[in-house]
């Protein structure tokens, strides 16, 4: 074990990866000298040199459909967005081409993809760069969808992602980026995709939380205990493929269940978790299911009004004293 | 041995039964053959017998409910016999039990309890009800802890030891009562044991709303559309659209008629003039066989039977028995089969086969004082002939005015297929009879 930042997790695995694997290469603004705005590329131009560690023009469209061709040609590239929200400069590329073609060609073409970057509030980057964009691709058949929250499960997701035939979008989170936390050493770390983890278990009620969530319901769940409220918390670890079973197993138990994220609560993700809780679960249910997501309003530039838009600690403590109609 | 009492199909078409009342009280004795409860269908009101000796241990499905045909609506058995194999054993599947005796407690509860929350009808999370079903708790009386008095899991596991506090229960009279004065039950205070609502506590209400009723000046109250008064407003909508409905009238002496009639009935048996017209129109309709019609689909349906149908007023609403083959059959066996079907519609105990199978129907107003009217086709029906009451009227007969008595026939008819010099040679026929009713010889 080593402790790291989720950075830091981040290009470790990818430099492990690429030295396993000379078929992958990296692509994205920025990503070579200046090793990405967050750092997750840094050093790896010098050990892998300008072949493998291209900078591309501003052109998200155009070197997404690059990645899209040399991964059908027999590549593996790693397409890193600075911003995820930049997707929707690409979206005909992602959704249209990457998602269907493993389909349309009747599996006989492999698309081993892995488009990532980071997303979300945090640092006042306003409106088109604070958006979390997974329901979008969650809606899409053909796309794997992960949202790694500590610096463990981003390198095993990273992991298993640079080491699947599919289409990835891999989400990160600019908050995460300096967390730190205990990785494992081993170079064949990783973890399967479509299966969750239970974060801290509790009989009370189920909190079902992605990415910079998961921290936060802890803290929830935690300052709870001390009032008697024993609370489960999941982190689904990837949306496509979701790992029901675990979910509805839990919320069984529980009874209760909130799904909180960053995403917009308005068709988020949380509209898709919260459906198939109770398509599995009905009848074990003591109270509606709570969805907390981004109120539907695009995110503000003032870092304060941001914090007004997105759940908070509050919103989610409030949100189990509710279900547990306390 | 418990006994199920289901609802009954009461035709080939029936597929679920309203339940108007409860005439026997859950606790209370029932023999085999008792009237046990008032029922209406899409087409009739009924009282249905008990099945069984016994005490009604139940009520499942409580009045004003809808209920699928062969569900079962309550059980009768010896006090404190356990039935509660009744309410699983016919399920074979896990679930469909919890199903059913979910619905069945919660269906009790619609009936019988008086909430002290907003609403009457309870509710209760599905992992409430999963364990209320699982532990074999009747959650009827719980007063939920959730919002809107919900019943939530806690309250069931409170339950289970004791700990919870129970609705308030209303007895069988008070509750009557409640719904026979249009109360909101939950204005209802209970004094009796245990804040049991007892008769006192509603005629105090009921006092207390009279001494009001000076200062409330109007008061208007909603009827539940639904029954036999929806069937009614169904069908008659559906004849007025469907057919073009004209409507021709004629007055006829009833001398002969009225002579006949007292001759008969000096000979001992009873007839109306219903009667005689059923005979009169039956034997016409055969000689216009386009009045005694349908449109159909495939073309014009001429029947040469008449099964006459005689539009009955009851308590809720109308309903059309019919003669069958009324075109055979005497005077004599006329009145009698008239005289039951009619008696049957007023106890609400006709059978789907008293009412289908109309081909021309008669409605009488005459003993309401009605001098003429316009009745509306029972469709498939192809006419109706609306008769008023008959009147002694000056007349002018060979330039000299008599007293004769007169009544005035109303032949609604559809003219999509009957012309209007049709109907009227129909409706002179039918007066032509009544004046002269020997030619029924």
């Amino acid at each position: 074990m080593s402790r790291k930042a989720y950075a830091i997790a981040i290009k470790d695995v990818l430099a492990e990866e690429m030295r396993r694997d000379d078929r992958i290469f990296i692509m994205g603004e920025d990503i070579a000298e200046q090793g990405g705005i967050f750092g997750c590329t840094r050093g790896l131009l010098e050990e892998f040199g300008e072949s493998r560690v291209r900078n591309t023009p501003i052109s998200e469209a155009g070197f997404m459909g690059a990645g899209v061709g040399a991964a059908l040609a027999g590549m593996k590239p790693v397409v890193e967005l600075m911003y995820m929200d930049f997707s929707l400069v690409a979206a005909d590329q992602i959704l249209n081409q990457a998602a269907k073609i493993r389909y349309m060609y009747g599996g006989k073409a492999t698309l081993p993809l892995v488009i990532r970057g980071q997303q979300g509030i945090g640092r006042g980057n306003a409106a088109t760069h604070s958006q979390s964009t997974e329901a979008i691709f969650m809606h899409i058949p053909g796309l794997k969808v992960a949202m790694p929250s500590t610096p463990a499960d981003a390198a095993g997701l990273l992991r298993t992602a640079l080491r699947d035939n599919n289409p990835i979008m891999f989400f990160e989170h600019k908050l995460l980026y300096s967390v730190k936390g205990e990785v494992p050493d081993d170079p064949d770390f990783v973890i399967p995709f479509g299966k969750a983890n239970i974060v801290k278990e509790g009989n009370d009620v189920t909190i079902i939380a992605t990415s910079q969530y998961v921290g936060k319901a802890l803290t929830v769940a935690n300052k709870l205990e001390s009032e008697g409220i024993c609370a489960e918390v999941i982190d689904p670890r990837t949306l496509v493929p979701f790992d029901t079973e675990t979910v509805v197993n839990s919320v069984k138990k529980t009874g209760r269940a909130i799904v909180v994220h960053e995403a917009h609560k308005n068709a988020g993700p949380g509209a898709e978790i919260a459906s198939l809780i109770m398509e599995e679960a009905f009848k074990y249910l003591d109270a509606p299911v709570l969805r907390l997501g981004a109120k539907a309003c695009p995110l503000p530039f003032n870092l304060g009004l941001e914090n007004a838009v997105v759940p908070q600690e509050e919103d989610i403590e409030k949100a189990v004293k509710s279900v547990l109609y306390k | 041995m418990a006994t199920k009492v289901i609802m009954p199909k009461q035709g080939l078409l029936m597929t679920e039964g309203y339940i108007t009342k409860w005439l026997i009280s859950e606790g209370e004795k029932v023999e085999e053959n008792q009237p046990l409860f008032e029922m209406e269908t899409d087409k009739l009101s009924i009282t249905i017998e008990s099945p069984a000796s016994g005490t009604l241990l139940k009520i499942i499905r409580g009045e004003d409910e809808t209920v699928p045909i062969t569900e079962i609506i309550a059980v009768i058995g010896q006090e404190g016999e356990d039935f509660s194999h009744l309410l699983t054993a016919d399920s074979p599947a896990e679930t469909k039990i919890d199903e059913v005796k979910a619905e069945a407690e919660c269906a009790v509860v619609e009936s019988n309890s008086i909430s002290n929350e907003k609403t009457d009808r309870v509710f209760i999370t599905p992992r409430a009800k999963m364990i209320a079903a699982d532990k074999n708790i009747d959650y009827s009386d719980i007063i939920g802890s959730g919002p809107e008095g919900l019943i939530i899991e806690k309250d069931i596991l409170s339950c289970e030891k004791g700990l919870v506090q129970n609705r308030n229960k209303v007895t069988p009279v008070a509750e009557k009562m409640i719904k026979e004065n249009n109360l909101n039950a939950n204005e209802v205070v209970g004094t009796g044991i245990s804040g049991r609502v007892i008769k006192q506590d509603v005629l105090n209400i009921i006092k207390n709303e009279q001494s009001n009723l000076n200062n409330t000046d109007t008061q208007e109250k909603i009827v539940p559309f639904k029954g036999m008064r929806k069937v009614i407003s169904d069908r008659m909508m559906e004849s007025l659209h469907n057919m073009a409905q004209a409507n021709h009238r004629m007055k006829v002496d009833m001398t002969e008629a009225v002579k006949l009639r007292k001759n008969i009935k000096e000979s001992g048996i009873n007839i109306s003039y219903n009667d005689i017209l059923i005979k009169i129109v039956s034997k016409a309709l055969l000689e216009f066989p386009y009045m005694n019609s349908s449109l159909t689909g495939e073309g014009i349906l001429l029947k040469d039977y008449v099964n006459m149908g005689l539009a009955v007023s009851v308590s809720n609403g109308l309903i059309v028995p019919n003669v069958k083959n009324a075109h055979k059959k005497s005077l004599e066996e006329i009145a009698a089969e008239s005289r039951e079907l009619i008696q049957k519609a007023l106890n609400g105990s006709l059978s789907q086969e008293d009412y289908s199978g109309g081909t021309f129907t008669l409605s009488n107003l005459g003993m309401y004082d009605i001098d003429e009217f316009t009745a509306i086709i029972n469709p498939p029906e192809s006419g109706i002939l609306a008769v008023g009451k008959v009147e002694n009227t000056p007349v002018v007969e060979n330039d000299t005015i008599v007293i004769k008595p007169i009544m005035t026939l109303s032949l609604t008819y559809d003219h999509r297929i009957i012309d209007g010099a049709l109907a009227a040679q129909f409706l002179q026929r039918i007066k032509q009879l009544l004046m002269h009713p020997y030619l029924l010889l």
